[in-house]
């Protein structure tokens, strides 16, 4: 069996540029949270099928257990640390979140925010079944999903009104 | 997690002479959402070194129109295809198809090349293919050669392709004015879950109503993806009736059972077929 050759990886995650030395064989999961501590990203099943996983890679929501590392040269990444403000507020996401009642576990969470960022980017006054599609891909055991629809609709309504 | 080293050649050629070189000791990654779960179950063979990474190369990554056809390049993901404007004119149950594979997720990263070399029976996108009388551009080294999509499949999972090939294109006709298309998916759920059935359709009629075209597969009922093409016979050159439609259905419940055995599945997939059959023809065929 081949030995892991260790790999150069230029990566911009949160606005941040590193220049890491890693095993051929990691995930962009395993470097997110294993090499730069950012543990907001989640590992659940682990075959791209929960979510829990979801950062935001070049603009769109992939499974960050479905990506090898070296896959990710080169490419913004956007994980839930990365939805601060520069004075530490939280996203209207976030905030949404929180009043709604949509965090229960909390496990799901940043990748169902961060599923429901990409939407509202794309499609600022989105239906319920667009929100629904839209986080389809993230799994809530704690079944808390209309207080999780709810929460994107509110921080939707916030976003268009210009405000934070 | 199985070691191996990683590469991420500069274009294709560079690729092509990788696996060349390497053959059975090399894996292709482009979406990786089959390949990277097996690398972790460790389930690929020991003498795995290298995994190419050709999820950047922009010679595969196009659909474009060229005259009578639409070329798709392996390495297009299957959320680009939903969403693309000649596949949703010229194809549209293949845009309806790449529409519900996995989850958003998966879509952004899965290719319609791995969909098809995974050769899953379950898979959305391979009946679609099929309905459309797909043809795959496979290059090894320097040479390329053609083949029909249906002859790329020997049984579940398994594909005829050398270890020094790649898939570099799909392509197929655009579907004739007036042809209309069709595309279920049965499920669990919507997302996530991979199809119990799915069934994909082209149909056209005249100004008679009477068929004259008309292409069915369904995926998840018989080893290897293809067209029935005894239901198809069935309906060809007749004014459709609601019985005609629900004969079709008997035939093609007969030939999953002539093909796959009776199996313990089969008398759910039995009346289910033909209900799908019912509901996807009716959805496009204007019936007497």
């Amino acid at each position: 069996m081949a030995a892991n050759r260790k790999i150069e990886l230029n990566i911009k995650v949160n606005n941040k540029d590193y220049k890491l030395f890693i095993a051929s064989n990691k995930r962009l999961l395993d470097v997110l949270r294993d090499d730069l501590g950012l543990t907001g990203v989640k590992e659940g099943c682990a075959i791209g099928e929960c979510g829990a996983c979801t950062v935001i890679m070049n603009g769109k929501n992939v499974c960050s257990c479905m990506i090898l590392a070296g896959q990710a040269e080169g490419a913004e990444i956007i994980t839930i640390e990365g939805l601060e403000g520069p004075k530490g507020e939280l996203h209207p996401l976030q905030e949404a979140f929180m009043e709604t009642g949509a965090v229960q576990c909390g496990f799901c969470t940043p990748g169902m925010i961060l599923s429901s960022l990409v939407l509202l980017k794309n499609n600022p006054s989105p239906t319920e079944e667009e929100i629904k599609e839209a986080i389809s891909g993230n799994f809530c055991r704690c079944t808390g999903y209309k207080q999780i629809i709810e929460a994107v609709q509110l921080a939707a309504e916030r976003m268009r009104g210009g405000g934070m | 997690m199985q070691n191996f080293n990683f590469i991420r050649p500069d274009n294709l050629e560079e690729a092509c002479d990788l696996l060349v070189r390497y053959k059975d000791r090399a894996k292709l990654i482009t979406g990786g959402t089959d390949l990277i779960i097996a690398l972790r179950e460790e389930k690929l063979p020991n003498c795995l070194e290298i995994i190419i990474d050709i999820s950047n190369l922009k010679e595969l990554n196009y659909i474009k129109e060229e005259g009578k056809y639409i070329r798709i390049g392996s390495g297009v993901r299957h959320a680009e295809i939903a969403n693309n404007k000649l596949i949703k004119k010229y194809a549209p149950v293949l845009s309806m198809a790449s529409s519900v594979v996995g989850s958003p997720q998966i879509r952004n990263k899965g290719t319609i090349a791995g969909n098809i070399i995974t050769a899953s029976p379950a898979a959305d996108t391979i009946p679609a293919l099929i309905v459309l009388d797909s043809i795959l551009v496979i290059r090894k080294g320097k040479e390329k050669r053609k083949m029909f999509l249906k002859d790329v499949f020997e049984g579940p999972n398994k594909v005829n392709l050398k270890s020094d090939e790649i898939v570099c294109e799909i392509y197929f006709e655009k579907l004739p004015l007036g042809a209309k298309s069709n595309f279920i998916k049965l499920a669990r759920r919507n997302a996530v879950d991979k199809s119990r059935m799915n069934i994909a359709v082209v149909a056209q009629q005249n100004k008679n109503k009477e068929i004259t075209n008309i292409r069915i597969s369904v995926g998840s009922l018989t080893p290897i993806p293809e067209r029935f093409k005894d239901a198809e016979d069935l309906l060809l050159g007749k004014l459709p009736t609601q019985d005609l439609i629900q004969k079709a259905g008997k035939k093609i419940a007969e030939e999953m059972i002539n093909k796959s055995g009776y199996r313990w599945s089969t008398e759910y997939k039995e009346p289910v077929v033909k209900s799908l059959i019912d509901r996807v023809l009716n959805g496009i065929v204007e019936v007497e």
